[in-house]
C-alpha cells in the first residue's frame, strides 16, 4: 500500500506538487493523469525518492520512505520509464537480471528468474536473451523494460509513461498485455500517462492532477459520468465522454439472455466493448446484435436501446 | 564439431585484427636493430659526411627509453585525467568542473618547449622534466574526452540505474565508465600519439631517446641522423596508433 499525506515539492519558488494526499490500495492500478507539468511525474518519482519531497509524508506499507535506505527502497519497487533506460552495453538477459543481482541472489536463481520473466512477457529466450537493446524494436525494448521492473518480484510498480513512445498498435498490444499481467500478478501500480484512453483502459482508479493539485479521483466510470469541473470534463474528451464510457464497458455486462425472437445476423463477441458493439451496429445498419462466445455460439443479444440505457445504479 | 570450427575461425579473426599493428611493430624493430645495414643508403644521400649512422647509442636502447618516458607520462596522465574528470562530474565536485576544464585547456596552449625550459631549473636535466611536460601536455585530450564521455550519457540510462537501486559507485563502474570507454580511449589515443612525437624534444634537455639523433643531426648539420630519428619516431607512432585503433574497434564490436 502506498499513502501520500499532504505531500509538497517545491523547485525554487515554484510549487510543483502542492499538499496532495493519495492512497493506493494493494493490487490497485492507479493512473495519474493531467497535462504536462501538472506534477504527476514528480509525484511518482517522490515515491521511490528519485526526488525528495519537502513536506508531508509518503508511506509504503505504513513505513515512511525516508526511513528506508534509498537503494534498498528502490530495489523493492519496480520502475519502468518511457525511454526504457535499458543499458545499451548489456544484453537483454543481463538488463532484466539487474535488480536480482543487486540483491545478491545466487546466479542460478537469477537465471531462472530472467527466463521466467522473458516467458511471461512473450520474449523467446533463444531469440532475445543475447541481444542488445539497439537490436530491439520499440515494443520489444519496452517489454524488456517492464520485465526488468518486475525482476525482483516487487509488490509495487511505478510506471512513467511506459508506452508513450510507441506506435498506436504496439501501444494497444502492450496495454492489453499489462492488463492481463496485472490480473495475474496483482501488483500495486502507479501509472503516469497523458494518454486519456490509456488511463481509462488500464486504471482501477484515475487521479486527475492540475498545477500540482489533485482535482478529482475515482474510478474511470465515476469520472466520466460526473466530472468535477470543466477541466476534468475536457481532459476526459468533452462530448466524446460518452464514447469513452462505452469503451470501458464490456458487452457481456449489458447483454440480455437469448429471446425467442429471431437472432440478428450481425454479431459481436461477448468480451468486446460497447463501443465496438456500436461500431458494428453502425456498420451493419442493425439495432440488434447477437452476442457470441469464443466458439461463435450465440450466448445473448444486445439492442441499441439496451446499450444506451441509463444503468448507473448498477 | 561445428562449434569447434567456429571457435577456430574466431581465433583466426582475433589474430587478424592485430595484423596491422604487428606489421608496423616488426618494421619498427627491424629498422631499429638493422639501421647499420642501411649505411650505403645514407652514404649515398650524404657522400661528404664521414659518419652517417648515429653513433652515440644503440637505436634499440633509444627506442626503449623513448617508450619508457612516453609510457610513464601517459600512465600518469590517464590516472590523473580520468580521476579528475570523474571527480568533477560527481555531485560533490561539480563546482570544480569549469576550473578543471579550463586548466586542461591551458595545459595545451602552453608550448612543451616552454614547460621544458621552466622545468629544468626545478627538476634538473634528464628524463624528469620531459615526463612533466608530456604529462601536462597529454592531460587535455584525456580530461576533455572523459568529461565528454561521462556527460554524454543518456539521462534515461542514468535515471533507470538510480531507479533500479544502484549505488553511485555501482553506476560509475557498471554503467558510466563502460559506456564512456570508447570516448575515453579515443582521448588516450590522441594523448599518447602526441606524446610520442613531443617526447623527442626531451633530447634538448639531455634526455636520451629517439629525439637525440634528431637534435644531434640538426646541430651538426647531419641530415642522415635526423632521418633516422624521425623514421623511428614515425614508425613508433604508427604502431601505437594502429594498436589503439584496434582496441577501439574491439570495444565497439562488443556492443554492435
Amino acid at each position: 500500500m502506498i499513502e501520500l499525506r499532504d505531500v509538497t515539492k517545491r523547485f525554487g519558488t515554484e510549487t510543483a506538487v502542492d499538499a496532495i494526499s493519495l492512497r493506493v490500495a494493494p493490487g490497485e492500478l492507479c493512473a495519474l493523469v493531467g497535462t504536462s507539468g501538472c506534477g504527476k511525474s514528480t509525484t511518482l518519482r517522490m515515491i521511490n525518492r528519485l526526488i525528495e519531497h519537502d513536506d508531508g509524508r509518503i508511506l509504503i506499507d505504513g513505513r515512511p520512505v525516508r526511513e528506508f535506505d534509498e537503494q534498498v527502497l528502490r530495489r523493492r519497487i519496480g520502475y519502468a520509464i518511457q525511454s526504457t533506460g535499458l543499458f545499451p552495453h548489456w544484453t537483454v538477459a543481463r538488463n532484466i537480471g539487474l535488480v536480482p543481482r543487486l540483491l545478491k541472489w545466487p546466479k542460478p536463481r537469477v537465471e531462472a528468474r530472467v527466463e521466467e520473466l522473458m516467458t511471461l512477457l512473450g520474449l523467446s529466450r533463444e531469440q532475445f536473451a543475447g541481444k542488445y537493446p539497439h537490436q530491439l524494436s520499440g515494443g520489444q525494448a519496452q517489454r524488456v523494460g517492464v520485465a526488468r521492473a518486475l525482476a525482483a518480484d516487487p509488490d509495487i510498480l511505478l510506471m512513467d509513461e511506459p508506452f508513450g513512445a510507441l506506435d498506436p498498435i504496439t501501444r494497444e498490444t502492450l496495454q492489453a498485455e499489462l492488463r492481463q499481467l496485472q490480473s495475474r500478478l496483482n501488483k500495486t501500480i502507479v501509472f503516469v500517462t497523458h494518454d486519456m484512453d490509456e488511463a481509462l483502459a488500464l486504471a482501477d482508479r484515475l487521479v486527475v492532477m492540475r498545477a500540482g493539485r489533485i482535482v478529482q479521483q475515482g474510478t474511470p466510470l465515476e469520472l466520466l459520468r460526473e466530472p468535477a469541473d470543466e477541466f476534468v470534463a475536457s481532459l476526459l474528451g468533452g462530448d466524446d465522454r460518452g464514447l469513452k464510457e462505452t469503451a470501458i464497458i464490456r458487452v457481456a455486462e449489458r447483454m440480455l439472455p437469448l429471446s425467442p425472437r429471431l437472432l440478428p445476423q450481425a454479431r459481436v463477441h461477448r468480451d468486446a466493448t460497447l463501443r465496438q458493439a456500436l461500431a458494428v451496429m453502425f456498420r451493419e445498419h442493425a439495432d440488434r446484435l447477437a452476442v457470441v462466445d469464443d466458439q461463435d455460439m450465440a450466448v445473448g443479444e444486445l439492442s441499441l436501446r439496451r446499450l444506451v440505457e441509463n444503468r448507473r445504479e448498477e | 564439431m561445428k562449434s569447434e570450427s567456429l571457435q577456430g575461425r574466431h581465433r583466426a579473426t582475433r589474430l587478424e585484427i592485430w595484423r596491422v599493428p604487428l606489421i608496423w611493430l616488426a618494421c619498427l624493430v627491424l629498422l631499429a636493430a638493422g639501421m647499420a645495414w642501411l649505411e650505403p643508403l645514407f652514404r649515398w644521400l650524404q657522400p661528404d659526411t664521414r659518419q652517417v649512422i648515429y653513433p652515440h647509442a644503440d637505436f634499440l636502447v633509444l627506442l626503449g627509453r623513448h617508450l619508457l618516458v612516453v609510457a610513464a607520462a601517459s600512465l600518469l596522465a590517464v590516472l590523473l585525467g580520468v580521476a579528475a574528470a570523474i571527480l568533477v562530474t560527481r555531485p560533490a565536485g561539480r563546482d570544480f568542473l569549469p576550473l578543471v576544464a579550463q586548466f586542461a585547456s591551458m595545459g595545451q596552449t602552453f608550448p612543451p618547449v616552454a614547460v621544458l625550459a621552466l622545468a629544468v631549473p626545478v627538476l634538473g636535466f634528464g628524463t624528469w622534466p620531459i615526463i612533466v611536460a608530456l604529462l601536462l601536455y597529454g592531460l587535455l585530450p584525456i580530461v576533455r574526452n572523459t568529461l565528454a564521455g561521462l556527460e554524454g550519457l543518456d539521462p534515461a540510462v542514468h535515471e533507470a540505474a538510480r531507479g533500479m537501486g544502484m549505488g553511485p559507485g555501482q553506476i560509475l563502474r557498471q554503467v558510466e565508465l563502460p559506456l564512456a570507454a570508447p570516448v575515453i580511449l579515443a582521448g588516450i589515443r590522441t594523448s599518447v600519439t602526441i606524446s610520442i612525437a613531443t617526447a623527442a624534444l626531451g633530447a634538448t634537455v639531455g634526455a636520451s631517446n629517439l629525439g637525440a639523433p634528431i637534435i644531434s643531426g640538426i646541430v651538426n648539420g647531419n641530415t642522415a641522423y635526423v632521418l633516422q630519428g624521425a623514421a623511428l619516431i614515425g614508425l613508433l607512432a604508427l604502431t601505437v596508433d594502429s594498436a589503439f585503433e584496434r582496441c577501439q574497434r574491439l570495444l565497439d564490436a562488443r556492443r554492435a
